[in-house]
């Protein structure tokens, strides 16, 4: 049943990828709108999914990377979506919209529930789990709102603003998301590995093992870390913040992915 | 179709000729009332902007096309020879297809202008006041005032500034959100300085410094703006605080130089800064615009901008115009359904229900027999075909006269043909609406307006 809602939500998404594509051909705003909406259904299909997988096999909910990568997307269309109740930023979407249906596409290889080792149940996996996987997709969201804003800001600079520049939202409002982003992700992310790191602590014996994985980790974090103090301390605002903001987040996209290159002791995901 | 429509604009005539003719009519709907005076005219509406000066009528007679030329003439003092150069006369579907345009914005000096349509409401209201509108032209301005919405929300026509001003409070809300609160300098002054300020209070901007080389003068228009005057010295100083700068003062050579805008970056901790530079010679140095976060327009730039964004219109006017196609053809089916044949046969149904009423509901009808019961429907039959015979040839005979819209209107209102006829009542709430509608405009499209075009103020 889960995995219905799960193709529904994938199909949701490649509409409203579509809708936005079509809109920035267009350049029509009203394009983007709808996709709006259909992003919007399709998240909340997407979120029927992710519960019923949850609740219905009993398990936490991303421990294989099929579910890692369907939650990581469910939370970076959340979080756009939830900002886009206050700003108006509608084609954003345009880079969101294809970011979640290409993790989607990704979680599709591997919808089937797999059983997991034992020492992987308990409520500090999932506190793990889902404090990373959220504040990761919401600095992802940041990094996207980077791009979009290094894009603006180019056009602004080079005066070439009649054409795509109208589309994208204006420079002050992508910086705000970027801040927001940071601001909420950055904890959740911290929040996240102390709890794997506590875990692990339990278990494994020992806290940090400087592993491939924990190593990328521990860069993204300490970027990020950077990034907020410039932020809140020396006042960074604009392309150097993006700039930043999309530097860290590669580093976190190296852990995601970064299992299919190293060998880690965090094999699972 | 029973419309003619007399006009001149700015494509066809002087601005003087128009002064002329407007202010001699008066109040449009005056002189409405005056047009309905001349035989063969049953309604009017007169509108007068400085762009254009329109008569629209129902009634399509040689002395009615007469009359209104007449009176264009007499009023506005034109020779027969200026009559001919200034005015255009449409009639029809031509007249319906050309207020359309009108109301759309299409027929306007800048094409997507928004005043016109507020115009032609205002227009329209005082010939409602005046009761010099009837079925006919009720339906025809709301349906007007229809299509122009369709162009407006439909076509880009209206997107964009086409005002330099205007270009510049665009693109400040393109780098900072929303202007709530953003403080603007202004260095010198001008009037497109001023404009724009105007336009950026009007947007929210919150505090203004006013800088001078002459420092009353500053003192004076920061009176006027509500805003704070800078001693010339400190802009320097200032640069730190401003978010927006507008620079126009007629100095040679650079009032704000790159070091300035750096100093000024470092105060503000990286905040972005607009710099707008409508000074020839330029104030400001372009090389401020190479650090980060310092965006940096002269006047050709924003120039530029207004030149491609009128292009974008012109390309939208395409679009427009087969919108106002499809709701003339759409106009022009309703008018057809106005003539009389449907109205015979709506009158004659009536009739028959009637009688098929009374005939059912009286039952000792049932205990006669069947021979008498069809002789008291032939009866009943001939009775209603006597009644009939008078309106019916009269309607048609009106109708072969195209003067048959009266009688039409009389017959379905009499005999409740249709409970639509609410539809061709001015409703009051129509009203309300489109005024909110016109007030209701976004600040800086109405005030781009104002400024961008002289067109139809």
């Amino acid at each position: 049943m889960d995995i219905l809602f799960f193709k529904a939500a994938l199909f949701g998404y490649l509409l409203s990828t579509c809708g936005y594509m079509a809109s920035l051909i267009l350049k029509r705003v009203s394009a983007a709108r709808i996709s709006a909406w259909v992003l919007l259904a399709a998240f909340v299909l997407h979120t029927v999914s992710l519960g019923l997988r949850a609740g219905g096999a009993g398990l936490t909910p991303a421990v294989n990377l099929h579910e890692a990568l369907s939650f990581f997307s469910w939370a970076i269309s959340g979080g756009y979506l939830a900002f886009q109740l206050k700003t108006r930023t509608r084609v954003l979407g345009a880079f969101v919209s294809p970011a979640a249906l290409i993790l989607m596409l990704a979680a599709a290889s591997g919808l089937d529930v797999i059983s997991i080792p034992e020492s992987l149940e308990g409520g500090l996996v999932a506190a793990h789990v889902i404090l990373s996987l959220t504040g990761e997709a919401l600095l992802g969201l940041a990094c996207l709102a980077g791009i979009a804003y290094l894009l603006q800001d180019r056009w602004l600079k080079n005066r070439r603003v009649t054409g795509y520049s109208r589309l994208l939202p204006p420079l002050g409002d992508l910086d705000r998301i970027g801040h927001i982003c940071l601001l909420i992700g950055f904890p959740l992310l911290t929040f996240g590995i102390a709890a794997g790191s506590i875990w692990a602590g339990s278990v494994w014996g020992s806290h940090w093992s400087w592993d491939s994985k924990q190593i990328l980790t521990s860069l993204a974090w300490l970027a990020y870390a950077v990034l907020l103090h410039q932020r809140l301390a020396i006042g960074w605002t604009g392309r150097k913040a993006a700039v930043l903001s999309i530097a860290a987040f590669l580093f976190v996209l190296f852990t995601l992915i970064g299992n299919a290159f190293f060998r880690s002791v965090h094999n699972f995901v | 179709m029973n419309l003619i429509l007399f006009g001149m604009s700015h494509k066809t005539s002087p601005l003087e000729a128009r002064e002329k003719l407007a202010l001699r009519c008066g109040e449009a709907g005056e002189s409405s009332t005056g047009i309905l005076g001349i035989p063969g005219v049953k309604e009017a509406m007169c509108l007068f902007t400085c762009n254009r000066c329109e008569i629209i009528a129902v009634g399509d007679s040689p002395e009615a096309a007469d009359g209104i030329r007449g009176f264009i003439a007499e009023t506005g003092e034109f020779s027969a020879e200026d009559l001919d150069r200034f005015i255009y006369v449409h009639r029809g579907g031509d007249a319906v297809r050309h207020l359309f345009r009108v109301a759309s914005s299409l027929d306007s000096m800048v094409p997507g202008e928004p005043q016109i349509l507020g115009q032609v409401k205002e227009a329209y209201r005082q010939c409602v006041d005046r009761k010099s509108s009837g079925m006919l032209l009720n339906r025809l301005l709301h349906h007007a005032f229809r299509t122009a919405k369709r162009v407006r929300t439909e076509t880009g026509i209206a997107e964009n500034a086409v005002s330099v001003s205007f270009a510049a409070i665009e693109l400040a809300k393109k780098i900072f959100g929303s202007l709530n609160g953003k403080t603007v300098l202004l260095v010198g002054a001008g009037e497109m300085a001023e404009l724009a300020a105007r336009h950026l209070a009007a947007n929210g901007a919150g505090k203004i410094f006013i800088a001078n080389r002459t420092y009353e003068n500053a003192v004076r228009l920061s009176r006027e703006f509500l805003g704070s005057p800078v001693e010339y010295g400190n802009i320097g100083e200032k640069l730190g605080e401003a978010d927006i700068v507008i620079s126009s003062t007629g100095a040679s050579g650079y009032q704000i130089t790159k070091d300035m805008a750096a100093a000024a970056l470092r105060r503000r901790k990286n905040r972005l800064l607009f710099l707008i530079d409508i000074a020839v010679p330029r104030d400001v140095d372009p090389a401020a615009a190479q650090i980060d976060n310092v965006y940096l327009y002269n006047v050709d730039d924003l120039q530029g901008i207004v030149d491609e964004n009128v292009k974008t219109r012109v390309a939208e006017t395409g679009r427009a115009e087969s919108i106002v196609a499809e709701e003339v053809s759409l106009f022009a089916q309703w008018y057809d359904s106005l003539e009389a044949v449907p109205t015979i046969v709506d009158l004659r149904r009536k009739l028959e229900e009637i009688a098929d009423g009374e005939i059912g509901k009286s039952s000792w009808l049932r205990e006669l027999g069947p021979e008498e019961n069809e002789k008291i429907r032939q009866l009943v039959g001939s009775v209603l075909n006597k009644i009939l015979h008078g309106p019916v040839t009269g309607l048609k005979e009106a109708s072969r006269n195209s003067g048959a819209l009266p009688y039409i209107e009389a017959v379905r209102k009499l005999f409740k043909l249709d409970d639509s006829s609410s539809e061709f009542r001015v409703s009051s709430s129509e009203f309300e609406e489109n005024a909110e509608e016109v007030k209701g405009e976004p600040a800086g499209s109405a005030a781009s307006g104002r400024s961008e075009s002289r067109e139809d103020n």
